[in-house]
């Protein structure tokens, strides 16, 4: 999945999370599935802790 | 005579009004600066590209410290080899070191005509085989974490470009490769084209391609206006943003790349730019999901309390009703002969306990609905997701949702599910 269609699909669910038609029961999916977008996407966009020391490391070797 | 007689006389006879203070077209090869002074040779070529003509020029250092600020300044070029230049100078003998042509004044307007002609027949060469524009139609993807990057590993620029990346403070993720190539001088086209090809044999690999160089004062960018290059960059599968020299510099490349940055540096800064819009959308979208459940919940809160509030009256409501009915049929029986007040008392005890029994059951049905919701209530409440082993981290009472509002020696409140307890960052 790219980070083209987790945003819109985000967007998507979003929207229908504000629209009037979105009963209580399906809060609840929503709700989960829109926080596994968004923390797939962050842990896609941003170094660990480890990366970033093995990074650094990296570039101490080559000094 | 002897051999510096004849030069002598070969002098006077080359330093004449006609060779003196005259203006000259020529292709300047070879340029170099030592002590100051600015050497080089003055080419004629004809239209094979054959020279016809060649002598040695020279700029005196008193005259090329002022003449070279103010021709980058009017043409954006440094003073370099490939250029056609208009200079006014004379011819000079020297004894031992022979003719040469030394150079008074320049005329940058000439430089620029014949650079923006140049660039001009590139740009409409790529138009009439309609290319011109289909780098530029490329679309990066939202966030390009996969970089090729064309550069000479030495430069500074690509220190700079790798620097920024790695140490951005969003800590957004970039995955680089570095493929040489050489960066200035006449084979850089090449150079850049071979990198080019190369990138593109794996071009799955990669989210697009950044050609950088810079930190060198004396960049000459001349080799970058070939039609070669120009037409590599144009049909390139991938993206490319360019980052090549100074502010003042542009090249053909600037008007066919995908995306034209002045430096190195402001490449690195808009790759991660676009990384940082997305993590903002994510945190937006991340606090709009919590402000739509938490106004249901409190919604559906809500009607349940209005709810609960309503039932018990409407039970005692309903047996009122029912109990009045009763009393006007019992005053109506009254009238009526006992057989038939007999048998209608006791479909009335039938039709009492009927309504009893509704009433009982109405409120069970109820009841069952209102612990269905609040099951459901229980499950989407915070207290559920703190006892999934989720915290909510306060600092002064107020919720944090980023590490950047954690100042260190702050005392932070953290609340699990079964309480909370206080912590110091250092």
């Amino acid at each position: 999945m790219t980070y083209n269609e987790a945003a819109a699909e985000l967007e998507q669910i979003l929207r229908h999370m504000q629209s009037d038609n979105c009963d209580i029961d399906r809060l609840a999916g929503l709700t989960r599935r829109a926080t596994a977008l968004i923390a797939e996407c962050r842990r896609r966009l941003t170094a660990t802790d480890e990366e970033l020391r093995a990074i650094l490391s990296e570039d101490e070797a080559e000094k | 005579m002897t051999l510096r007689e004849l030069m002598n006389v070969v002098g006077q006879l080359v330093q004449v009004p006609e060779t003196s203070g005259v203006w000259v077209t020529a292709e300047l090869a070879d340029v170099a600066v030592r002590g100051g002074h600015c050497y080089m040779e003055l080419l004629q070529k004809d239209d094979g590209g054959r020279q016809i003509a060649r002598v040695r020029g020279c700029i005196w250092a008193n005259v090329y410290s002022r003449l070279a600020p103010y021709f980058y300044r009017l043409t954006g070029q440094q003073f370099a080899s490939g250029l056609k230049v208009m200079l006014c100078g004379s011819v000079s003998m020297h004894p031992v070191f022979g003719m040469s042509f030394v150079v008074s004044s320049i005329n940058p307007e000439f430089t620029m005509g014949d650079l923006l002609r140049r660039r001009r027949e590139i740009l409409e060469r790529l138009d009439k085989e309609g290319i011109l524009n289909d780098n530029k139609s490329l679309v990066w993807p939202m966030v390009p974490q996969r970089v090729a990057v064309v550069s000479s590993p030495g430069a500074a620029g690509y220190g700079d470009f790798m620097n920024q990346l790695r140490n951005n403070s969003s800590r957004i993720r970039f995955h680089t490769g570095l493929f040489e190539a050489t960066m200035q001088g006449e084979s850089a086209p090449a150079s850049i084209i071979a990198a080019l090809g190369r990138i593109a044999a794996e071009r799955e690999r990669w989210d697009g391609v950044v050609i950088i160089r810079g930190g060198g004062a004396t960049a000459d960018l001349q080799a970058f206006e070939d039609y070669d290059l120009a037409a590599n960059v144009a049909q390139f599968p991938l993206p490319i943003a360019i980052g090549i020299g100074h502010e003042r510099d542009v090249t053909v490349l600037d008007y066919i790349a995908n995306t034209r940055l002045k430096t190195p540096t402001a490449v690195a800064e808009w790759l991660i730019g676009r990384g940082e819009e997305l993590l903002g959308f994510l945190t937006a979208a991340g606090q709009r999901v919590l402000q739509i459940v938490t106004d249901r919940l409190g919604g559906y809160r809500q009607q349940l309390a209005q709810a609960e509030a309503l039932l018990p009256a409407a039970a005692l409501n309903a047996v009122e009703r029912s109990k009045g009915r009763l009393r006007s049929a019992a005053s109506l029986l009254s009238g009526v002969s006992g057989r038939r007040i007999q048998s209608q008392l006791s479909r009335l005890d039938m039709v009492r306990d009927g309504v009893a029994s509704a009433g009982r059951n109405a409120l069970q049905r109820q009841n069952d609905r209102l612990k269905a919701r609040e099951e459901l209530l229980e499950v989407l409440s915070p207290m559920a997701t703190l006892r999934r082993g989720y915290s909510i981290t306060r600092i002064g009472g107020k919720a944090v949702n980023s590490v950047a509002a954690v100042p260190p020696g702050a005392v932070v409140e953290t609340t699990l599910a079964d309480g909370t307890f206080l912590s110091t960052t250092d």
